[in-house]
């Protein structure tokens, strides 16, 4: 696991520990070899201490061949057990004394060497010249030291060593988990505060603010942001509570208001039919004209009434979401629209359709109405209408494709609202409010509708409708 | 002269040998068979000529005893010359607090001019207590293996204890003739107090 994927007191107790123990490490190591070194020098400092005194003792025994005093002058090492042995070599070379006196000549060097003390192999020798003072030398003095002090010290200073450096870790670690408290704490309150606002969409909470420093003045900077949003979501939701409800009214109203206008509609029109009927023989032309035009307008009347009230009933009066096959929605249409289809001998044809969870009537009302508009909007050519439906990944794209008079690109978003209209009434009859009542279908659906066209090419109605569970299958 | 070669050969063999003057003695064993008086006597006087100079090393005279700071040191031989060349060979190119070694020879004691270490021969036993007396109070060294020298007022004396040529010193007649002998060579040696006359 890399450390950038740890949890954030996990990483500062690691950065601390890390720290202090690297440090501690170089410290320990520098303090033993420091040790070591100077261990090393004084053990030889006093090794050639020792070996000058006795070197200058030594001279009048090597002068005058005195071997008993040479042996007693070189047992004086025995106060120094870490010598393992001693010898003076005469002026020519030879051995002339040697401690201990047990252990034999073959263990001495056959000759001395060179001048002076030197670390060799595990030990420590050293060649002493040995002169009466500023004169002729006599003759040398060697001396064998093992370096047993200076382990045994290094392995004291180890131990000493590692004992510091544990509790120095373990006081570091206590420290350390102390420590970084005051800046994971802030951190991860802010962190579970994040996550409460998220998880239960929850502006209301607040990070508890620790401290002045950035950490502090971050999580006051994110309680103000929290804040800010807190305000605007109850503005918003008010806002939306408002559009709703004033929408609902409207709704209401309008379904009332056609409901109602109805009544009356009906009372106009029956009577001016019956007076058309019954006294259109009594009337002149010009009386008869006037009676017609009445009934034109309580018809086209009671048109927009319906209309309007498929308007409002597409929320109002929808139905439950249920599975819908769309190749016999589209038979439904075929057969509603019959008439139209024969009289402008218009050819429907169309892909293999899915099976969508919708509202079947709402289903019907939309493919209805777009198949009508393609044939009203039609040319002098015989009009065909091609229905068609593709899967994304989220959803189900139906598309009805006429080869009729087509839209200008600046009209694409107009024509979806309610009461617009392109084109003069008597040139081709209709309210206005299909296409509205088509869009508010799939809007209720939770989709949307567009449509592609080029002037004179005809066009395509395009709606998109989101996949439920397991419908993603033609 | 053949001899003496082998015998120094045999000398510088001792390398080997655990002991410093056991290897003399091997070169005496070795050559035994063909000289032995003369080997015996060639390493007694080799040693004693190193020994005499040793001794310069090893004793302080009075700023009197030496009239320039350049005059030499003088090892004397009076009577009979027992040393062969071993004297003049260890001495030669040595130097001593700065001084050169020079041997000097006499024939009596009246040729005794600077002088700082003197051996007496045992060719001079005779006259020994005329040649102290003379040199009382003189900054010499006296040293001879003449039995009695220590106790008759000498200074030093070399005495052969087997194959060892040890040392008796009187550090009293050294004191009375103003010489400071190192405690250390005094170590080496046999200390003696010669009873008063």
């Amino acid at each position: 696991m890399r450390l950038r994927d740890q949890p954030i007191r996990q990483k500062l107790m690691a950065i601390l520990l890390l720290t202090t123990g690297g440090t501690l490490v170089l410290a320990c190591a520098a303090l033993l070899a420091y040790q070591f070194w100077t261990f090393r020098q004084t053990t030889l400092k006093q090794l050639s201490t020792l070996g000058n005194v006795i070197a200058a003792n030594s001279t009048a025994s090597l002068a005058f061949q005195n071997e008993r005093d040479a042996r007693e002058i070189l047992a004086a090492f025995r106060a120094d057990p870490h010598i393992l042995a001693a010898g003076l070599y005469a002026k020519d070379g030879t051995l002339f004394s040697h401690y201990p006196a047990d252990l034999p000549v073959t263990a001495f060097p056959a000759a001395p060497g060179r001048d002076g003390y030197r670390f060799e192999h595990a030990e420590l020798v050293g060649f002493e010249p040995v002169t009466q003072v500023g004169n002729a030398r006599l003759g040398t003095l060697y001396v064998e030291s093992d370096l047993k002090a200076i382990y045994s010290t290094l392995q004291l200073t180890g131990a000493v060593v590692a004992l510091v450096m544990g509790a120095s870790l373990l006081v570091a670690y206590l420290l350390s988990s102390a420590l970084q408290r005051t800046i994971s704490q802030p951190l991860l309150a802010l962190a579970e505060t994040a996550r409460v606002v998220s998880d239960r969409q929850d502006y209301s909470v607040r990070a508890p603010a620790l401290g002045k420093d950035e950490l502090g003045l971050l999580t006051d900077a994110f309680n103000q942001m929290l804040g800010r949003i807190e305000d605007q979501d109850r503005v918003l939701r008010q806002n939306v509570a408002e559009v709703e409800r004033s929408n609902k009214e409207l709704e209401q109203f309008a379904y009332v208001a056609s409901h109602d206008l109805q009544e009356p509609l009906r009372m106009v029109s029956s009577f001016t039919e019956l007076l058309e009927r019954r006294y259109g023989d009594k009337l002149d032309e010009k009386g008869r004209k006037f009676v017609r035009y009445a009934v034109d307008g309580a018809i086209r009347m009671q048109r927009l009434i319906n209309d309007l009230l498929d308007f409002s009933r597409v929320s109002t009066r929808g139905k439950a979401m249920q599975p819908v096959d769309m190749g016999q929605v589209l038979d439904t249409v075929r057969l509603n629209l019959s008439v139209s289809l024969k009289e402008s001998g218009a050819v429907v044809t169309n892909d293999p359709l899915p099976t969508v969870t919708a509202d079947e009537t709402q289903m019907v009302q939309l493919l209805q109405n777009l198949v009508g508009n393609a044939i009203k909007f039609r040319t002098a050519d015989r009009p065909h209408i091609h229905v068609s439906a593709q899967a994304t990944a989220t959803e189900w794209v139906f598309a009805v494709r006429d080869n009729g008079i087509g839209i200008a690109p600046e009209y694409f978003e107009r024509i979806f609202v309610i009461f617009q209209r392109l084109h003069a009434r008597g040139e081709y009859p209709g309210t206005g409010i299909g296409l509205a009542v088509c869009r508010r279908i799939v809007e209720r659906h939770g989709g949307r509708i567009w449509v592609a066209s080029v002037p004179g090419q005809g066009a395509t109605f395009s709606f998109a409708l989101p996949h439920h569970n397991g419908e993603q299958a033609l | 002269m053949a001899v003496l070669t082998t015998s120094l050969a045999g000398a510088s063999g001792r390398r080997h040998a655990p002991k410093a003057i056991r290897p003399c003695l091997v070169g005496f064993a070795l050559l035994f068979a063909y000289a032995p008086r003369l080997v015996a006597q060639a390493s007694e006087y080799q040693v004693k000529a190193v020994f005499l100079f040793n001794f310069v090393q090893f004793v302080d005279w009075p700023a009197a005893a030496f009239p320039t700071s350049t005059t030499p040191l003088i090892i004397g031989v009076l009577g009979n010359d027992p040393f062969g060349p071993f004297l003049d060979a260890t001495v030669r190119g040595e130097t001593v607090r700065g001084r050169p070694l020079e041997v000097r020879r006499y024939q009596t004691v009246n040729e005794i001019g600077t002088c700082h270490v003197l051996y007496i021969s045992s060719s001079e036993e005779g006259r020994l207590d005329d040649i102290l007396s003379d040199l009382k109070d003189r900054p010499v060294l006296t040293v001879s293996e003449t039995a009695g020298f220590d106790q008759r007022g000498g200074m030093i004396r070399f005495v052969s204890e087997r194959s060892r040529i040890r040392l008796r010193i009187n550090p009293d007649a050294a004191e009375a003739a103003n010489l400071t002998i190192s405690s250390k060579l005094l170590q080496a040696a046999e200390v003696v107090t010669p009873a008063k006359p």
